[in-house]
């Protein structure tokens, strides 16, 4: 079914990862193979046990500086680092859009980000003290600081937001969902653009020995559809695109990335960590369905790929039951390998990454890869960044708990 | 004595989201826009940073910048002399 009404564009991007502190730094790491995994030591002492090892993706060099510049104010200490990521990330979005400042902010546009947790360094911070400690006072700003709408209500204050500004979540489909969300209320007409995307910062010591406790967490690397793959390592950040009325956009002038083709969303209703065949498989087909794609168009994916045994084998017959005797011609990317896996915040940067590989015609490298596995036959970008001819991207998001986002974008010709 | 001052003033800045340019001494809370949220995120900052505690009543008489920061400075130096 394809969408009726309004066609949606994309209009701006930003990016904060481990790969680099906006889009251009992300786009380059990722081409390049540059990954940013590494295993780091975290400390639970003293109020913990011991010391612990985990492979994880952190953000490095200083976000918050450049942004109070360009804000001419100090935000600092009002922002967990997940609000942080999603600010910087909405300024860089904004600011390439040319939309900061514009009237349009003010009622017809919405802010809509997603996160898997909230303000996980706030809150462990207050109760180490609390618990560990004993110290009797909180810090007053423990909420305004932790709750998981923070970051859209920073934004908002910052940008003059005046419309629809609300969270969503839904674990690792988080910025999936808020894609799909702004992008339905552009579709609706309630707005005309949609600042959408989603951030996450969850490296603290607690916080990883929880991940680690799941028994999902790889002790070495994130290694998508490889043989001898053995989980998911942790990343931070945020990613924010914006979403546009292709009749606003052209009215205004605006530089146009990509058109926006629809979105899949389903549940497994199944279990909390094993995923199903059945609802990533219909989330796809639903969002490609929506796109109303020549059959013909040559697609790129964008995987979910956590590197996990059980979910990228799941995804690659999913991929294959979907795709037919297409997915021999279709080349699958899966950049977790490099940025880590940013949960809440994962499928925003995944589609910032390779919208432009969709622009650029250039496919950045998987990851870790050691061996093919004969359970994910896929016609995965290995080793290089690899010239494609794509001209429609899906991108999958699969969360915990069986919700599954899956976005298609179409090349803008 | 005086680097203990800057550090404050810059501990203000930085926990109350204030620049630092409007933090002079003669200033009331109110002129540099110092509201009870910001004084207490000031208070908690100083505690985790110095060890010292700013006891509630403390500061309930303080209406200006050189007060505020004359009574933080007594209670550091004398946890420094404990």
């Amino acid at each position: 079914m394809a969408l009726a009404g309004r066609r949606i564009v994309v209009t701006g991007l930003g990016a904060v990862s481990p790969l680099g502190l906006d889009v251009a730094a992300n786009v380059a790491a990722a081409r390049e193979g540059c990954g940013a995994i590494r295993v780091q030591s975290f400390d639970l002492r003293p109020d913990g046990p011991d010391v612990c090892d985990f492979p994880a993706a952190l953000v490095e060099g200083d976000v918050l500086g450049p942004l109070e510049t360009a804000l001419g104010r100090r935000i600092g200490a009002s922002l967990d680092p997940f609000a942080l990521f999603a600010v910087a990330a909405t300024r860089e979005a904004l600011a390439q859009a040319q939309l900061i400042g514009h009237p349009a902010l003010e009622t017809r546009a919405a802010l809509i980000l997603g996160h898997g947790f909230a303000g996980i360094h706030t809150l462990e911070a207050n109760y180490a003290r609390l618990f560990a400690r004993k110290l009797p006072k909180t810090h007053p700003l423990t909420i305004p600081k932790a709750m998981v709408s923070a970051p859209v209500s920073a934004a908002a204050m910052m940008f003059g937001l005046h419309g629809p500004v609300f969270a969503v979540s839904s674990a690792c489909a988080s910025s999936g969902h808020a894609i799909a969300q702004g992008a339905a209320m552009v579709q609706a007409g309630l707005v005309e653009i949609a600042l959408v995307g989603g951030s996450e910062a969850i490296a603290t010591p607690g916080s990883l020995r929880a991940w680690d406790g799941l028994q999902a967490m790889s002790p070495t690397a994130c290694r998508p559809f490889s043989a001898g793959r053995d989980g998911m390592a942790i990343g931070e950040g945020g990613a924010v695109l914006v979403l546009e009325s292709l009749d606003h956009a052209l009215a205004r002038g605006a530089t146009i990335l990509a058109e926006y083709g629809g979105a899949g969303l389903t549940s497994d209703a199944f279990h909390w960590t094993q995923p199903s065949l059945e609802g990533p498989s219909s989330a796809m087909r639903a969002a490609l369905d929506a796109a109303d794609l020549d059959p013909e168009a040559p697609l790129l994916i964008s995987a979910h790929g956590t590197g996990t045994p059980l979910n990228d084998k799941n995804e690659a017959a999913a991929i294959r039951t979907v795709l037919g005797d297409a997915v021999a011609r279709t080349p699958v990317i899966a950049t977790k390998s490099a940025h880590g896996h940013l949960i809440g915040a994962a499928a925003a940067l995944q589609t910032v990454i390779a919208l432009d590989a969709l622009g650029a015609g250039l496919a950045p490298p998987i990851l870790g890869y050691l061996a093919p596995d004969p359970e994910c036959d896929l016609d995965l970008v290995l080793g290089e960044a690899r010239p494609v001819a794509a001209r429609a991207l899906l991108v999958n998001a699969f969360a915990f708990g069986g919700l599954n986002a899956c976005l298609v974008f179409k090349r803008w010709e | 004595m005086a680097a203990l001052r800057e550090d404050l003033i810059h501990l203000i800045a930085d926990e109350a989201l204030i620049d630092p340019a409007k933090l002079t001494p003669k200033a009331t809370l109110a002129d540099v826009g110092l509201d009870s949220v910001g004084v207490i995120s000031v208070v908690f900052a100083v505690e985790e940073k110095y060890g010292v505690e700013v006891p509630e009543d403390a500061l309930r008489d303080v209406t200006d910048l050189d007060g505020f920061l004359t009574i933080i400075e007594g209670l550091i130096e004398a946890r420094a002399a404990a």
